[in-house]
């Protein structure tokens, strides 16, 4: 656990960078602190390991007051990630790694064997990686090797400034779901410091949300954040897509599918435009005889066909894109209806089998429903604000 | 007897101060040799180094034989010429415009070469010619660059003067080398002080001249810089 | 006044250099070592000098301005003024040399120390690294590939420069100079620059092996001198 307790750091020319902050960040959890630049965000991680030492006030680690610590054995009991990655660029990738390990006197062979745990941990192959220097890798790679530098020594506190922010949309992407991944199986206390709120509500278990002048403006899981901003200033920092990025958080199981519209090949186009024009739909969803979608049939194109011929004749549009309801969000499933041409998604299961497909009515009960259901629970906690 | 007695006890005797082997006219002879040396090597390695440094050709060379010319031994140069020549004014301006020209053209060329092809871009985009990019853009960014490279030419022009008294040039190297000949330390000790004291007031001019050269903007930008 | 030399008198003649061997190789011994000395006790001195000047930044730009007023001197008056003090000996040489490759270290030193950028010398405390532990593990090492491009320069510089002692006896290549300009002998002067030459490539290419060793991760990387003085002592 990490406190701050009453925090201000003020600057000998009389800029307050933080400005009396209470925080409690739990133990395994990953804590963003998000805000517009010049929020104080980045004063504040760099005051849990001294980079910067408050003003006024403490900040406690498990209790104890960091400031009572020597600097350099606290901050090897911490691991730092930060955006230029700090790579030190006269060592190799594997003795960057061990370095923490080396600085509190682990042998060398111990401590590059440990950098190779590390390596594959992160995603780099060790054979190839561990001998080359940090500028012969791309920024990806260059940002994992940073991450595995700051796990090396096996920290309980891990502390990421912009960790993926010099890196393009695709690549940051990937390093985001990784550390997800990651935390997964490693639980450490994470305190992420981002300007993206995307970022901050992707890989967030909470979200502390600052305002310029370095006060604290909410502190809140994602889902609340996005649920229930605390003031208009949260409310236009999250964005006005909020409601959109909400659906996110919301399971897609939800979602009632329909399957009345979802026709096995061998059917005669006679049966199928009767079939279609019952359930009033335009577009007929062909699956194969192991229940695998094939393409979409137009209604209205069947009628100049031979009546007697079967689906598996007919001209089909793409299946366009898919979504697990058991998987994934509501979000997914908005936009893989979104983004395919008949208007239509298509749920399938984890084998690839249709379980249903979507439309947009069907999406906007689900929708509905969910949000009711989630203010219904928030009220409780909420009411007070 | 330190350096400075024999200095001041020779310099203070009237008679330095006058006639052809006075010092006001030795100071003019090594100021004629090293103007005119820095000035034809000014002529030809401004230009040749804008050339180079503008089309980005022949940069290679230029910094290897600069790199090369480090290594030759002036005095050397010097003699030889003067053996091969015979004792004339080619057997001076020849070794001081060689040995002047590597720093200024190197300087150039990297003053030049060393403008943020992100500048040129915007510039031609701008709808500069080729020529207008160099006068308007390159050239005012090189300046700092250029001047440095003319300040080290001078300095080492006039230090090369000093030398060329050994074969037998005028100049304030002659009260050194004569004095040295006739075991006169206080010619010698005299000799050197006003070398010493012209050498630092031509680094003075230089760095005045700097200032009155170097783009205002670009002189804030390097103090903010700093 | 230009005298043209009659073809044949200004050939070398290589019969010369084995018969006289046994001055040519203590002379060059010599001058290699009033090449190497000065940068090399240059170093030692410009090492702390840097490092206090990065330390504390007030320090530098009066160290700055003293050593580009001492550049630029001329050697041969350096070399008498000292004869006050150190009479005609070889430290009358290596003194204005040090001097010299003081110009060029510590500017070299200064800017190689603050070539380390900022994040990875943040990183390196926040790994929890002292600030001795930092300088020696961290900023020095990568600091070396612009010393060696200054030694380069102090190095190849002084071993030209060297050869001028002779002007005032102390022994160097430069004695094949003046012995050929007062025996009107052009092939003595062949041999002495051709020497000089050889020995400042010869010590520039040692270093630039020894730094591509030194330096594995910079291979690959242009690394020049400081370009504040680019341009220093030589040739004077």
């Amino acid at each position: 656990m990490i406190t701050f307790d009453g925090v201000t750091k003020r600057y000998p020319d009389g800029t307050v960078a933080v400005d009396s902050l209470n925080l409690d960040i739990p133990d395994g959890k990953i804590m963003v602190l998000v805000g517009p630049s010049g929020c104080g965000k980045t004063t504040t991680l760099r005051m849990i390991n001294r980079l910067v030492e408050p003003s006024a006030g403490r900040v406690l680690l498990d209790g104890r007051d960091v400031a009572d610590a020597n600097p350099s054995r606290l901050r090897r009991g911490i691991g730092y990630v930060i955006q230029q990655t700090g790579l030190f660029p006269h060592r190799t990738v594997e003795d960057n790694i061990a370095t923490v390990p080396m600085l509190t006197g682990r042998k060398k062979a111990d401590a590059r064997a440990r950098a190779r745990e590390l390596m594959e941990l992160v995603g780099l192959d060790p054979p190839t990686m561990a001998r080359r220097y940090p500028h012969q890798l791309s920024g990806g790679q260059q940002q994992r090797v940073g991450v595995a530098r700051a796990l090396a020594a096996d920290p309980p506190v891990l502390l990421m400034d912009e960790p993926f922010s010099a890196v393009d949309p695709i690549v940051r992407a990937a390093l985001q779901d990784e550390l997800i991944g990651l935390q997964a199986r490693l639980h450490k206390t994470v305190v992420l410091v981002t300007h993206d709120v995307e970022e901050a509500i992707k890989v967030g278990d909470l979200v502390a949300v600052f305002r310029p002048g370095g006060r604290l403006a909410q502190v809140d899981s994602p889902e609340r954040l996005l649920g229930a901003p605390a003031d208009d200033y949260v409310r236009d920092f999250v964005g006005f897509d909020r409601g959109i990025r909400r659906l996110s958080f919301f399971r897609a199981v939800s979602l009632d599918l329909a399957t009345d519209s979802v026709l096995p090949a061998a059917t005669t186009l006679a049966d199928a435009i009767t079939v279609g024009k019952r359930a009033g739909e335009p577009w007929l969803l062909v699956v194969g005889g192991d229940r695998k979608p094939l393409g979409w049939a137009a209604v209205a194109d069947l009628e100049s066909g031979p009546p007697d011929a079967t689906l598996a004749g007919a001209d089909l549009a793409p299946v366009g894109h898919t979504f697990r309801p058991e998987a994934d969000s509501l979000r997914a499933a908005l936009d893989a209806t979104l983004l395919s041409r008949t208007e239509r998604a298509v749920g399938v299961d984890d084998g690839g089998q249709v379980l249903g497909t979507t439309s947009y009515e069907r999406l906007r009960d689900a929708i509905r429903a969910a949000e009711e259901a989630a203010d219904r629970a928030a009220d409780p906690v909420g009411g007070g604000r | 007897m330190s350096f400075l007695t024999f200095a001041w006890d020779w310099l203070k005797s009237p008679q330095q101060w006058q006639g052809p082997d006075g010092i006001p006219s030795r100071v003019l002879q090594h100021l004629a040799y090293s103007g005119l040396s820095l000035l034809i090597a000014t002529l030809i390695a401004v230009p040749l180094g804008l050339l180079i440094g503008h089309y980005g050709r022949g940069g290679f060379a230029v910094v290897n034989v600069t790199n090369i010319w480090r290594a030759i031994p002036t005095l050397g140069l010097l003699i030889l010429v003067v053996v091969l020549l015979g004792l004339g004014v080619l057997a001076w301006l020849i070794p001081l415009v060689a040995l002047a020209i590597p720093p200024i053209l190197v300087n150039t060329y990297e003053g030049v070469a060393g403008v943020d092809p992100e500048l040129k871009d915007a510039a031609r985009g701008m709808g500069m010619t080729s020529w207008q990019v160099l006068w308007k853009v390159e050239v005012p960014v090189a300046v700092p660059l250029i001047m440095l490279g003319l300040r080290t030419g001078a300095i080492f022009v006039v230090a090369t003067a000093t030398i060329a008294a050994e074969i037998g040039v005028g100049g304030l190297g002659r009260y050194i080398i004569d004095g040295l000949a006739s075991n006169n330390y206080g010619e010698v000790a005299g000799g050197a002080a006003v070398i010493v004291v012209l050498a630092l007031l031509i680094q003075l001019v230089f760095t005045g001249l700097r200032r009155l050269v170097v783009p205002t903007g670009l002189r804030l930008q390097a103090r903010s810089s700093r | 006044m230009l005298r043209i030399r009659l073809a044949g008198d200004a050939d070398m003649q290589w019969s010369w250099i084995p018969q006289n061997w046994s001055i040519i190789w203590p002379y060059t011994l010599d001058n290699l070592l009033l090449g190497l000395v000065p940068p090399l006790i240059g170093l030692v001195i410009a090492l702390p000098v840097g490092i206090a000047c990065v330390a504390r930044r007030w320090l530098y730009p009066p160290v700055l301005s003293l050593s580009s007023a001492i550049y630029a001197l001329p050697s041969l008056a350096l070399f008498v003024v000292l004869i006050a003090y150190t009479g005609l000996g070889n430290l009358t040489v290596i003194i204005p040399l040090t001097l010299f490759s003081l110009c060029v270290l510590i500017p070299n030193v200064v800017d190689g120390l603050r070539s380390v950028s900022e994040p990875v010398r943040q990183a390196a405390t926040a790994m929890g690294f002292t600030q001795v532990r930092r300088l020696v593990q961290v900023e020095l090492p990568l600091a070396v590939p612009v010393v060696i491009a200054g030694l380069r320069v102090a190095v190849v510089s002084s071993i030209s420069l060297a050869s001028l002692g002779q002007l005032i006896g102390v022994s160097s290549l430069g004695y094949f100079f003046i012995d050929g300009l007062q025996r009107d002998f052009p092939t003595e002067i062949y041999v002495g620059l051709a020497l000089t030459i050889l020995l400042a490539v010869l010590c520039d290419v040692i270093l630039v092996v020894s730094r591509a060793l030194l330096t594995p991760w910079a291979r690959g990387r242009r690394i020049g001198p400081s370009p504040r003085l680019a341009w220093p002592v030589a040739g004077r």
